[in-house]
């Protein structure tokens, strides 16, 4: 099939009024089943070797390829060409990720997005001192799964790209940040989970969130990115972590 | 090198003007494909504002049934005229949506699990609201056809917005002294942002409050506010208000038998003013209790504070920006509210005489002259003049 690339560029060099426009590319002999960043691949090495995009590992891992392609967020390393071609217009658009400041053409600057990161404190924190053995510190198999589903954050920024609250609001702490605390604050072994839930209940943490679910279909990784917001903000609500997430309601996709 | 890099990409990215303006904010929430959840939430913005409007004006126009009986006649004969009946219709529209997409929302927040169902529940919340509306549009078409059936004299279009204008003003120097208080606060506190999120913080009770007060409150203003609706809107309409000689909705007669020049408490409004029909009801007692004083308020509290804070999440969202711009947002949230919920709760302290009801009438008649000779109407007949002085003998019938 014949696809027509609808690309967002913006060239920061091309002089003092640059400004970001539309450019299209046709591509022949596209296969349904392409990756939507192959077709990238091919406008750059076939047509137009200034077209920039980030991408790492191209296997929906390193979450760098987030972008909007037809007016959503994905990563072009795992979205098909079947899956955003619909109907009789074989156009794929594709745009940079909104809410961070646009560098060239595809790519962002993710600084404002990992200052948000590091706000949560991204990290195990336990005090006491390590067990006897000098092995691990254990936990039962139930209190691993609670906050199994946010482990699988991949930091690309679908999500809190997404979200209308965080393109008003560039200070919100966005979904990612709040998936990313999850993952501490419900973890029985860490003992920070207090400074974290202080920090998400600041005017711009996780009260920002208006409950619009964008992120949740904008996660490539099927996390249940709104769900998590919401048990964050129970747990401030509660002053407790205890309760809030029920075993038997845990995704189990990544295990049985 | 890599803090060179930094430097440089900062540089690049402050000349870009596609982040967080107000204009991509709004142009760009049209653009992306969000799944319905995301137009549920517009549509609640734009219900929320939209019932918070209406509820300035009304605030205010009702207390000059205690204050200035003469306006509250000329305010409701406003209410009568088709620019009103209209936006009738899109308040009722707009509280049903908001109220059934609040409660889709506040159920969510609280039990997160259920995320899966928020898509159907959305679609649900437009087919309930739908629903509801149909046989609630139906009886208010009735009204409206009933009165507008009738050739009445309806006040022309120029005067209804002129009368807006102190409304303007009044909300226009809210601003003004919001953003004045801002300036000062700015002087006194600083301009200067505090750290984005983070730091040693102990977070903020005052949001974590809001949060469960909007849905909450909502979950009590549901009842109050369909309760309200109903015999206002639905059951009795507005244009009823200055029927002459129409029982009074929730209120039943404690004096069987007027003495003259009296109107209150026989539950009917003797003179067709609408300063009479809210005497009836604020003055009516239940184990001398004024109970629908009590109602009023409580509608008036929960549904002030909760559309003023609903607002300033509105206003803040957008002027995250300018530490001045979200201070002035604030504050006139704040200034709105105490001055709404002020005026509305002074009405309901108020004492409605029969001296209040006179006036009003006496500015009832006045008005329909007004009007007919304005030219507003052909029909020279006013369906309400007629019935002014023989109050007593249609006192005792119910």
């Amino acid at each position: 099939m014949d696809i027509t690339f609808r690309i967002r560029r913006y060239n920061p060099e091309a002089g003092g009024k640059a400004k970001p426009y539309w450019q299209e590319f046709e591509l022949k002999d596209v296969e349904p089943t392409n990756r939507v960043l192959e077709m990238l691949h091919r406008v750059k090495w076939e047509q137009d070797g200034t077209l920039s995009f980030r991408r790492s590992c191209s296997s929906g891992i390193c979450g760098s390829d987030a972008m909007r392609i037809n007016g959503r967020n994905m990563l072009a390393c795992k979205v098909l060409v079947r899956d955003v071609v619909t109907g009789a217009k074989n156009t794929i658009q594709v745009e940079p990720i909104l809410g961070l400041p646009v560098l060239k053409d595809l790519i962002v600057d993710m600084e404002p997005f990992f200052a948000h990161y590091r706000e949560v404190m991204p990290y195990f924190i336990n005090n006491d001192p390590v067990p006897a053995n000098g092995r691990e510190r254990l936990q039962s198999q139930e209190d691993r799964d609670i906050f199994d589903d946010t482990t699988n954050c991949i930091l690309c920024a679908a999500c809190t790209t997404s979200c209308p609250s965080f393109w008003a609001n560039g200070k919100y702490v966005g979904p990612a940040a709040i998936v990313q605390a999850h993952r501490f604050i419900f973890d029985s072994r860490d003992q920070g989970w207090k400074d974290r839930l202080a920090v998400l209940s600041e005017p711009n943490g996780v009260w920002r969130c208006r409950t619009i679910y964008n992120c949740t279909p904008a996660c490539p990784r099927h996390i249940e990115v709104t769900r998590a917001i919401g048990e964050v903000k129970l747990a401030i609500q509660r002053g407790k972590r205890e309760g809030i997430i029920d075993p038997a309601t845990i995704p189990s996709k990544f295990h049985g | 090198m890599l803090l060179e890099l930094r430097k440089n990409s900062n540089f690049v990215c402050r000349k870009v003007v596609t982040v967080s303006s107000l204009v991509t904010t709004l142009t760009e929430t049209l653009r992306y494909k969000g799944a319905i959840g995301q137009w549920s939430w517009v549509l609640h913005r734009i219900t929320g504002l939209g019932v918070l409007f209406f509820f300035i004006l009304h605030i205010i126009d009702t207390s000059w049934s205690v204050f200035y009986p003469e306006l509250y006649e000329k305010a409701i004969a406003i209410y009568q005229t088709p620019l009103f009946t209209l936006g009738e219709f899109v308040l009722v529209a707009c509280v049903v949506y908001h109220a059934f997409n609040g409660l889709r929302i506040g159920v969510l927040d609280y039990n997160p699990r259920w995320w899966r169902f928020q898509q159907r529940a959305a679609v649900w919340v437009l087919v309930a609201t739908v629903v509801l509306l149909i046989p609630v549009f139906l009886l208010m078409l009735g009204h409206v056809i009933k009165y507008y059936g009738s050739n009445p004299t309806v006040l022309p279009l120029s005067e209804v917005l002129a009368e807006q204008l102190p409304f303007v003003i009044g909300i226009g120097a809210g601003i003004v002294a919001a953003f004045i208080f801002a300036v000062f606060a700015g002087l006194i506190l600083g301009n200067k942002e505090k750290a984005v999120v983070g730091g040693i913080s102990k977070g903020s009770k005052l949001e974590r409050f809001w949060w469960s007060y909007m849905r909450m409150s909502g979950l009590l203003i549901i009842p109050l506010v369909f309760g309200h609706l109903a015999v206002m809107h639905v059951v009795q309409g507005v244009f009823d208000l200055t029927v002459a000689g129409t029982s009074i909705p929730g209120v039943t007669a404690t004096v069987t038998q007027l003495g003259a020049g009296e109107y209150l408490g026989n539950a009917i409004n003797d003179t067709g003013t609408a300063v009479e029909f809210v005497g009836e009801r604020w003055n009516y007692l239940v184990l001398s209790v004024a109970i629908w004083r009590f109602y009023d308020f409580a509608l008036l509290f929960l549904a002030g504070v909760h559309g003023f804070n609903g607002l300033r999440y509105v206003l803040t969202d957008y002027t995250a920006k300018s530490v001045l711009l979200r201070r002035t947002a604030t504050y006139a949230c704040i200034i709105g509210a105490v001055v709404v919920i002020g005026v509305g709760g002074a009405a309901l302290a108020g004492t409605i005489t029969n001296t209040s009801v006179k006036m009003a009438e006496k500015a009832r008649i006045a008005l329909v002259g007004e009007i007919q000779s304005h030219g507003g109407d052909e029909q020279e007949e006013a369906t309400n003049e007629s019935a002014t002085e023989e109050t007593s003998t249609e006192s005792t019938d119910n």
